[in-house]
């Protein structure tokens, strides 16, 4: 059944279409909650809160977005939201564009993507790299780089301008890069 | 050697700006002419890459029992046995 006829059909009281809506989407969130959140407990509470907030607001659903962009956009706000309740401190500052390109510090890495599954010490690398950043930093990396959002449909997820969402894009790339770098590079891993 | 140094400096500023947005602009071009000989640039091109490969390759699985906490929460159990 199409997304659109599922919301409809909800919308109306249907209790399957409801549980399909939430079995089709149930993955994504809780995948994208814990690429933000890197806890799986916090990532749960997330996915739980989002489809809460899906159910209540079902009703007036209009169908002129899709309702993927509607549960990540709220996800990214939830999290966001939790996120400011914690000590700025846990995160690194970020630099600006000029002083996070090193053109010395550059190297081949030992390790190349592919069979992230099997390699915990790599997850752990990539849980402490990320965690580094400010979530307003990972979640633009997050929507544009790793979910595959435009640039446009970041900034209107996040309520920024395309500008807003370039710089923090440049800015979360270069300094997650320099993060793996420091683990990754040949010699370190 | 100064000025090689500065334009590595700018091309890897501009990977970071355009990583997966293509463009025949003439500085894209200049761009990709450099990277094109220039192994210092194609490392960190190589490392700005994988960067976003590893994140978007690290993923988790919902598992039944999660499904099952999700429909208790929403107090819509019931609809998975319609």
């Amino acid at each position: 059944m199409e997304e659109k006829e599922l919301i409809e059909k909800a919308q109306t009281g249907d209790r399957r279409a409801l549980s399909d809506l939430i079995k089709k989407y149930e993955q994504t969130v809780y995948n994208f909650s814990f690429k933000i959140c890197r806890n799986k407990e916090k990532a749960e509470n997330t996915m739980q809160e989002t489809f809460l907030s899906m159910v209540k607001s079902l009703g007036q659903f209009s169908g002129n977005s899709k309702l993927s962009t509607w549960l990540y956009t709220v996800v990214s706000n939830h999290c966001l939201m939790m996120a400011r309740a914690q000590k700025k401190h846990e995160f690194a500052p970020i630099e600006d564009e000029e002083s996070l390109i090193d053109e010395k510090d550059v190297a081949d890495w030992s390790i190349s993507p592919g069979k992230i599954a099997e390699n915990n010490e790599l997850k752990e690398i990539l849980d402490s790299a990320i965690s580094k950043l400010e979530p307003e930093y990972r979640i633009i990396f997050l929507l544009r780089d790793v979910e595959g959002f435009s640039t446009e449909e970041t900034g209107e997820m996040v309520k920024l301008s395309v500008p807003a969402v370039k710089s923090r894009l440049h800015r979360a790339r270069a300094f997650l890069r320099n993060e793996l770098n420091k683990s990754l590079k040949y010699g370190n891993a | 050697m100064e000025t090689h140094k500065i334009h590595c400096k700018e091309v890897m500023s501009h990977i970071c700006d355009n990583i997966g947005e293509e463009s025949d602009s003439p500085r894209c071009k200049e761009i990709k002419a450099h990277l094109e000989k220039c192994e210092c640039c194609q490392k960190y091109f190589k490392s700005i890459d994988s960067t976003i490969k590893f994140y978007k390759e690290y993923n988790i699985e919902i598992n039944e029992d999660m499904h099952n906490r999700l429909m208790d929460f929403l107090d819509k159990h019931e609809c998975d046995r319609q």
